[in-house]
């Protein structure tokens, strides 16, 4: 998530969820909050009862829509348009919130000469290659004036493809900036801001986003009277803004309108990113991205500069910020990696690390596979033969494996696509040899998740699996110890790294089931101790009450000589203390609505990030009413109800001495402390590899031309991947006028294996349908309910056509533009199938994350069935209800009312 | 943990204690039996029921799944109705919560472009509720109403539907044997009679939760405090507190079913509505179709009566 | 397939029906029969009992016949038709089927009693002109009579005792339903008197016939008032006016014109009308 990480430090949702009770205007864009995350949707429920205005801002007149105070229709694809617009306003109506402008952004920051705006390049900022499609920052001269910032430090992530950094935002600004504290000088950030966004007036928004210029000027008016001293709005997002060629701009500039209007660091303020999956959050922190190691640490690359540890450290170790810290994290991953295997002598087992040596992300590894790059492939708890891009290039891609190992709890698209896919070739001719591997579910395991807010939960195991279910760590962990017993004795170097790994978390005494009864399964490993090793501990120091390695504290305590080991430093601190798992914590704290004591947040158990923002320089809170964490005097600390995102002792008055490295460069008024100047970043000089500031582009595939800068369409640096497969009918054209986007329902999970095998839900959204409005609807001659017929430049499919006046036809560049809304929860696999939206997708890549546009595409609707194979259920209904009792259960605890009762 | 409401007790009270009857005859005579006998009426509790708040519901429909959870309640068919997104259609006997939607848009544009061009003042904080320029989505999670005098109860031949302690309204799947005159008699048309078994269903307010101090599945699932479970008397004022919440902010609401009318008895279960009752399917002013019964015996028993004394007339003055 | 509308549900009816489908409107043409048959049967053995003796013997096995078919198909619409026996455990007065079920049940017992000994009678397994058997047939019958007449009254009423469309306004349903079933019960008496060719009854019945096959038109009448709105709205113009004919023309008007020269058909006549009124009004829900 570099779209938070470049602005404010960390890749995460800056406050928790139930934070957002305290707003008094939630801006909810580019996500569905209600249908998506039902549950925590109660939370602007409450704030609403409270008083506060919701304001929806989405294509879709949704059940989001239906709770919110204000909905605003706009045309997917055109959200920088539209919060740049809010900008403008805000600057040209001088709504911006000065004390904490002036104070916490780098708004006085001087940029270096040579740097040229979008605004006067036609949609391009200085500093572009064509020839590769990048951005030389450079070149382009985006740093900050008067500093060392224009060198050249990092190993350029470019084409390497590593976004370690960018998750974080945590690229090299410099040392001691130029700044101009009247905010007047023509290059410094404030101005080049106004200027950048100047065109974005309200008139011009409107038409690109084909809402009405008062719409988008009552959503900013909005915003402004509830943000300030006294009062605080969050703003909302999800996939609906990430999943675009411009997502991270479009996240920036959401950072750069909280920046301006005060919100950041401050209760009911901040962006919230709703995430995903259960744990979505703890796979990008304790990182299963290629290019990325537990706790935002870059994966070396395959350079000479990454030849060494001490290169490594170098290149990409911070001076000032708390990234000054870089070494003790890493040291102590290889620690915690290679155990007494590591030592200084061999640079800490730094060699054994993979060196990345391209993009190896998710659809790009997809599409070298279609391509017959690949021979085998493991696919844990994934369905991207369903829910990925273009799912009829990856069930091609599946197809052209030797082998594929599925562990999953139903056989979805991608475990049958080799007999069940309607439109696939025979059976017989798949040479993919298919392992399906079944596999635990959430209540018959252990471990933690990691959710939205960054909150670690740990959950029990209520029972063992069924039959030869196994939990997917016991999976991996058994497939570790059968490969360290295959190259035992090796003495290859290439094995070292295998045979040195520490692989050993056995549990020490029996596993028992919540009833007292020993678990069935062998050979499990003990979460617990996995989530020790996360935490960390000193390798040396043996704690006596358990006999093992000592546990740390905190990252604090982590050294880079080799005394510490840490599995992921962002989590340290979750299990201090032998039986102390601060995840399995459920405290209420009544009186504090923070509830520290529930579950751990990271970073050390901090739920509001940059809180030293929600006081004022001088330490005091900015307003009684939004007083959260602020100094105080007598104790000489910070104080309030959260754990303060802040050194605890460092006044507000403190500053930091002349060439000051670390931590101690950071002013007691510089809340952003992950920042080498800690200051949040309206002007990004590094970290986004599309640009310093946002600019509005067209989606790779749109009917429309960009009214903003008229000579560049899409992105220029997003990454495309030509081929029969995966064609993109990129600029308007007739073949494909409409605007297609794609949302989730609540009944169905993701691409269904979740839902679709569930009659509960299915009788609940039985059918793929289409939302169309009804001018659209009858310019096809479309009744409600009829087939219809979807198609893209990857493919068609057909579903029921949900006519619906929630779905507006826009008025674009003077014209009519209609929206085509897919649910894209259907396949050809489980208890109700249907047409996939996922076989019109593309695979495409935005520069920063790899993300892919599946939010929006153009595509053409036509009246009736699409005449391929319709796909048939591959499970049958369960007749429910069964008449027999439920098993193990006294009769007086069946289901009431039941079906299992008779005299 | 704070699953203690999870835990049942290790011997849950319960009927038990009777051993299955073994062999045809026993099995017969148990069959024959079962229904004449007769349990130990429970202590009267304070009445409970739901306050439904349709304002805040936001459709997520996981209260529909919580009772067929619950209650082990088979699907009803993978029918799409194109109705909005209810694809469940009505209450019956397989489905005893229902999510409605009603896509109200004044015109195919939902946004009405505001009067003038571009006003620049700043609104007041805290804004209040604007006026509704796009059109509403109403959500209603419909369920029985559990009538303070239940016209099902009173219809049902078998005495198969009682008034629980919490008095609820409650239809004892082991007495019930279809006849289906509950369906007739429910002005709601909340229950039918399921085809799997032949007997009639509905909501039970979760009686076995109540029994063991839980919430009912519904209310515990609803994320948005949409429906509200506890003593009636304090749903009530809950209610017309928030009634006068909303009407302060400009919004139509008022409560279904919370207050007897002249022809129908208060509902334990009641609504809080912001359109006309038929909009969401419900009848405007329900009638207890028993206020009539007496008079209806009474025509028919003057018809008799005519009749008799028409026959007796010809065969008495008959030749 | 509704089209989403402001008016969201209103536009549909927000009451079930049951399923009663039409067996029901058998068994409610199966019971006027049987009750009206006995009633009328009853009421002539006790006032004129040498003129009714002879078809009464016949009469009463053909009401218990009639009602064993009225019960079948009672239990046959239940939905678990073993569970019957249920319908005993309460005795609600609240509810019209209880009573029905308890009227129908105890009406049932002396008209079986009544039925055997008049099939014995006939065929001549017991005499039948000694007084134990006059004095036990007419306390049976006394017996039978208000049981007999609950289960005519209850009838009408239980359907419009219930929230269902049209039903639920049938103010004058159980008074119809009465006054049909004695129409009709005299019109098969008569009928059965005829075939069997005993003229005492048959005349003596014939002006009875004439007046109820008449006064049944009177709650008939405030009936179709009633229901008119339902009714219209639920069936095709062309079925009303056929319904109506058959109700007026072939279940009144030609009975009356039949009456003095062709019982049989007459009986015919008149049970296609009530058939027909009950048939429509049973089903308005699922029209
Ligand atoms: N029930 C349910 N809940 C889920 C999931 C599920 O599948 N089912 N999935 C989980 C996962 S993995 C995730 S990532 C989250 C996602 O949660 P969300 O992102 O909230 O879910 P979506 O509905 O996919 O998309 C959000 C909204 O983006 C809108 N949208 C589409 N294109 C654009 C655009 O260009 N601009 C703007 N402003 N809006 C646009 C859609 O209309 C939709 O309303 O949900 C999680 N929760
Ligand atoms: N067009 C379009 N496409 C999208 C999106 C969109 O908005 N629009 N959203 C995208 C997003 S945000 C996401 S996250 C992806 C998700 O796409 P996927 O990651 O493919 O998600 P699912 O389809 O839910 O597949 C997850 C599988 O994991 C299995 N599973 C669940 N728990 C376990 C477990 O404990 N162990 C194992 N081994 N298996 C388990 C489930 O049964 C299921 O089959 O879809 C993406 N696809
Ligand atoms: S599915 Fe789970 S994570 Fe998603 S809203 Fe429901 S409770 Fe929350
Ligand atoms: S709503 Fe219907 S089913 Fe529920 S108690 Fe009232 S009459 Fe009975
Ligand atoms: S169907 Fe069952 S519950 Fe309903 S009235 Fe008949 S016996 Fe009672
Ligand atoms: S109270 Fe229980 S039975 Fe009734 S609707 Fe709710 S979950 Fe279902
Ligand atoms: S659970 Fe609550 S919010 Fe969701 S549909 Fe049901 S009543 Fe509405
Ligand atoms: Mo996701």
């Amino acid at each position: 998530m570099p779209g938070l990480g470049t602005s404010f430090g960390r890749g995460a949702a800056t406050n928790f969820t139930q934070d957002l009770a305290n707003s008094d205007c939630i801006l909810i864009m580019g996500s569905n909050m209600a249908e998506a995350h039902p549950v925590g949707f109660r939370w602007p429920m409450r704030a609403k009862g409270a008083g506060a205005t919701l304001v929806h801002v989405d294509p879709r007149f949704s059940r989001t829509s239906a709770l919110c105070d204000v909905f605003v229709g706009i045309r997917a694809g055109s959200d920088v348009a539209f919060l740049g617009g809010v900008v403008n306003y805000v600057l040209t109506q001088d709504k911006w919130f000065k004390e904490y402008v002036a104070a916490y952004t780098n708004a006085a920051t001087i940029v270096e000469q040579g740097f040229e705006d979008a605004e006067d390049l036609d949609g391009l900022f200085s500093g572009y290659r064509p020839e590769s499609g990048t951005y030389d920052p450079k070149g382009g001269h985006w740093a900050y004036a008067g500093s060392s910032g224009n060198e050249q430090k990092k190993s350029e992530p470019g084409q390497h493809g590593t976004h370690g950094y960018g998750l974080m935002g945590v690229a090299e600004a410099g040392d001691a900036p130029r700044t101009d504290p009247t905010l007047q000088h023509p290059r410094c950030v404030f101005q080049i801001l106004k200027r950048h966004f100047a065109r974005y007036t309200p008139e011009v928004v409107a038409e690109v986003c084909g809402c009405s210029p008062e719409e988008m000027v009552r959503v900013a008016e909005l915003l402004c009277a509830n943000s300030g001293r006294d009062r605080t709005s969050a703003i909302v997002y999800a996939v609906g803004w990430t999943q675009h060629t411009t997502g991270v701009q479009i996240i920036r500039t959401a950072g750069i309108l909280q920046l301006l209007l005060g919100n950041v660091g401050r209760p009911g303020g901040g962006i919230m990113a709703m995430r995903g999956h259960s744990s979505i959050q703890g796979s990008t922190d304790v990182s299963t991205l290629y290019d990325t190691l537990p706790g935002y640490l870059p994966q070396p690359v395959a350079h000479a500069d990454h030849e060494s540890l001490q290169g490594y450290l170098d290149k990409e170790g911070m001076k000032t910020g708390y990234w000054s810290n870089f070494p003790e994290f890493v040291v102590s991953l290889l620690k915690a990696y290679y155990g007494p295997a590591a030592t200084p002598d061999n640079e800490f087992g730094f060699g054994w690390l993979p060196r990345v040596d391209g993009d190896h992300s998710h659809l790009v590894t997809f599409d070298r596979m279609s391509r017959g790059g690949l021979t085998g492939f493991f696919l844990f708890g994934q369905n991207p033969a369903g829910g990925g891009m273009n799912a009829g290039l990856q069930r091609a891609a599946l197809r052209n494996l030797d082998w594929l190992v599925v562990a999953d709890w139903f056989e979805t698209e991608s475990a049958v696509f080799w007999k069940d896919d309607p439109n696939g070739p025979p059976a017989k001719d798949i040479k993919t040899e298919v392992f399906f591997i079944p596999a635990a579910g959430h209540v018959e395991k252990e471990g933690t998740l990691t959710n939205t807010q960054r909150l670690l939960q740990w959950h029990n195991k209520a029972l063992d699996p069924p039959g030869e279910a196994r939990s997917d760590a016991w999976f991996v962990y058994q497939l570790g110890k059968r490969l360290r017993a295959l190259y035992a004795g090796s003495t290859d170097p290439k094995d070292a790294p295998l045979l040195n790994l520490t692989w050993d978390y056995e549990y020490d005494h029996p596993h028992t089931l919540p009833d007292g009864t020993v678990s069935r399964v062998a050979g499990e490993p003990d979460a617990g101790k996995v989530l020790q090793e996360i935490n960390g501990y000193q390798t040396a120091e043996i704690d006596p009450r358990s006999g093992r390695p000592k546990l740390l504290p905190g990252f604090s305590a982590l050294k880079a000589d080799g005394s510490t080991a840490c599995g992921c430093w962002v989590y340290s601190g979750v299990y201090p203390e032998p039986g102390r798992n601060r995840a399995n914590r459920r405290e209420r704290t009544p009186g504090n609505p923070v509830e520290p004591n529930w579950g751990f947040a990271w970073p050390h158990n901090r739920r509001v990030l940059y809180n030293r923002a929600s006081a004022d320089p001088e330490g005091r809170p900015w307003s009684e009413r939004k007083k959260y964490i602020w100094w105080d005097d007598s104790q000489d600390r910070w104080v309030g109800p959260d754990e303060p995102d802040f050194e605890p002792g460092k006044a507000p008055s403190y500053r930091p001495p002349e060439g000051a490295r670390g931590m101690a460069a950071i002013g007691g008024d510089q809340p952003f402390i992950m920042k080498t100047d800690g200051l949040g970043w309206l002007y990004a000089p590094k970290g986004a590899k599309d640009g310093p500031l946002p600019c509005h582009y067209e989606p790779l595939e749109s009917p429309v031309r960009n009214l903003l800068y008229p000579q560049q369409a899409s992105s220029p640096t997003v990454r495309t991947f030509a081929g029969p497969l995966n064609s993109v009918a990129q600029g308007p054209t007739d073949v494909f006028p409409l605007v297609a986007f794609t949302f989730r329902l609540t009944e169905h999970y993701l691409s269904g294996p979740m839902s679709r095998f569930n009659s509960w839900l299915n009788e609940l959204m039985p059918e793929m349908f289409a939302e169309i409005g009804p001018e659209l609807a009858a310019a096809r001659g479309v009744a409600n309910g009829d087939w219809v017929t979807v198609r893209s430049a990857r493919g068609a499919i057909e579903c029921r056509a949900l006519v619906t006046p929630r779905i507006k036809a826009l008025t674009v560049d003077g014209r009519a533009v209609h929206q085509v809304g897919l649910p894209f929860h259907w396949g050809f696999a489980g208890e109700v199938v249907g047409g996939n939206a996922n076989d019109l997708t593309a695979i495409v890549a935005e520069a920063n994350v790899s993300m892919h546009e599946g939010k929006v595409f153009a595509c053409q609707l036509e009246a009736g069935r699409h005449g391929g194979n319709p796909p048939a259920a591959t499970k049958i209904a369960v007749p429910w209800p069964t008449r027999d009792p439920v098993p193990d259960t006294p009769r007086s605890a069946q289901p009431e009312g039941g079906f299992a009762h008779g005299g | 943990m704070a699953v203690r409401e999870l835990e049942l007790p290790a011997h849950p009270a319960g009927v038990d204690a009777t051993p299955a009857p073994r062999g045809l005859f026993a099995k017969l005579l148990h069959r024959l039996t079962y229904p004449f006998r007769r349990g130990v009426r429970p202590a009267q509790q304070p009445p409970t029921g739901f306050y439904t708040d349709t304002t805040v519901c936001i459709g997520c429909k996981a209260c529909e799944v919580a009772c067929k959870q619950w209650n082990q309640l088979p699907a009803d068919g993978f029918t799409f109705t194109g109705n909005s997104y209810d694809n469940t259609g009505a209450l019956t006997g397989d489905t005893w919560r229902h999510v409605k939607f009603i896509e109200q848009f004044t015109t195919p544009e939902p946004v009405a472009p505001a009067p003038q061009r571009f006003p620049l003042e700043v609104v007041t904080a805290p804004v209040s509720q604007p006026p509704v320029d796009f059109g509403r989505w109403l959500m209603m999670s419909d369920v029985c109403k559990h009538c303070a005098a239940a016209p099902c109860q009173q219809a049902c031949p078998t005495g198969s539907i009682v008034y629980t302690e919490f008095a609820n309204v409650y239809i004892q799947p082991d007495i019930c044997n279809g006849c289906a005159y509950c369906v007739a008699a429910c002005p709601f048309g909340v229950i039918t009679r399921s085809h799997f078994d032949g007997h009639s269903h509905k909501c039970t307010l979760c009686y076995d939760r109540q029994c063991d101090g839980l919430v009912p599945a519904c209310a515990k699932a609803c994320p948005t405090a949409s429906i509200q479970f506890g003593p009636v008397s304090e749903l009530r004022e809950r209610a017309q507190n928030r009634v006068e919440q909303l009407k302060a902010k400009g919004v139509p609401a008022y409560l279904y079913g919370a207050e007897a009318t002249e022809t129908y008895t208060e509902l334990h279960s009641f609504y809080l509505l912001t359109d006309r009752p038929e909009v969401y399917g419900l009848p405007a002013d329900p009638v207890n179709p028993w206020l009539h019964m007496r008079g209806d015996y009474l025509r028919s028993a003057l018809a008799g009566l005519v009749g008799l004394v028409a026959l007796l007339l010809a065969f008495l003055l008959g030749g | 397939m509704s089209t989403s509308a402001a008016t969201g549900y209103a536009s549909e009816e927000p009451t079930h029906a049951p399923p009663w489908h039409g067996l029901v409107v058998w068994d409610v043409f199966f019971n006027a029969l049987t009750t009206g048959l006995f009633l009328t049967v009853a009421v002539g053995e006790l006032t004129r009992p040498t003129a009714f003796a002879p078809v009464a013997a016949w009469a009463y096995p053909l009401a218990l016949a009639f009602l064993l078919i009225d019960l079948l198909l009672l239990v046959l619409d239940l939905g678990d038709p073993l569970r019957f026996h249920h319908m005993l455990r309460v005795f609600k007065p609240s509810s019209p089927m209880s009573l029905g079920t308890w009227c129908l049940t105890l009406y049932s017992f002396p008209l079986a009693a009544l039925a055997v000994t008049d099939v014995l009678g006939l065929l001549g397994a017991i005499p039948t002109d000694c007084s134990v058997h006059a004095v036990g047939r007419t306390v049976l019958t006394v017996v039978a009579l208000p049981f007999a007449f609950g289960s005519m009254a209850y009838k009408g009423v239980l359907f419009s005792t219930s929230s269902q469309p049209g039903w639920r306004d049938a103010r004058w349903l159980g008074a119809y339903h009465v006054a049909s079933a004695l129409a009709l019960g005299s019109a098969a008496l008569l009928g059965l008197a005829a075939v069997l060719g005993h003229d005492p009854a048959a005349s003596l019945l014939r002006p009875a016939v004439a007046a109820l096959v008449v006064v049944q038109g009177v709650p008939l009448l405030c009936l179709v008032r009633e229901l008119q709105p339902e009714l219209v709205r639920r069936y095709p113009r062309m079925q009303l006016w056929g319904g109506g004919v058959l109700v007026a023309g072939v279940g009144i008007l030609i009975p009356l014109a039949l009456l003095p020269v062709w019982s049989v058909g007459m009986v015919l006549f008149v049970s296609v009308g009530a058939w027909v009124t009950r048939h429509f009004v049973v089903m308005i829900p699922e029209a």
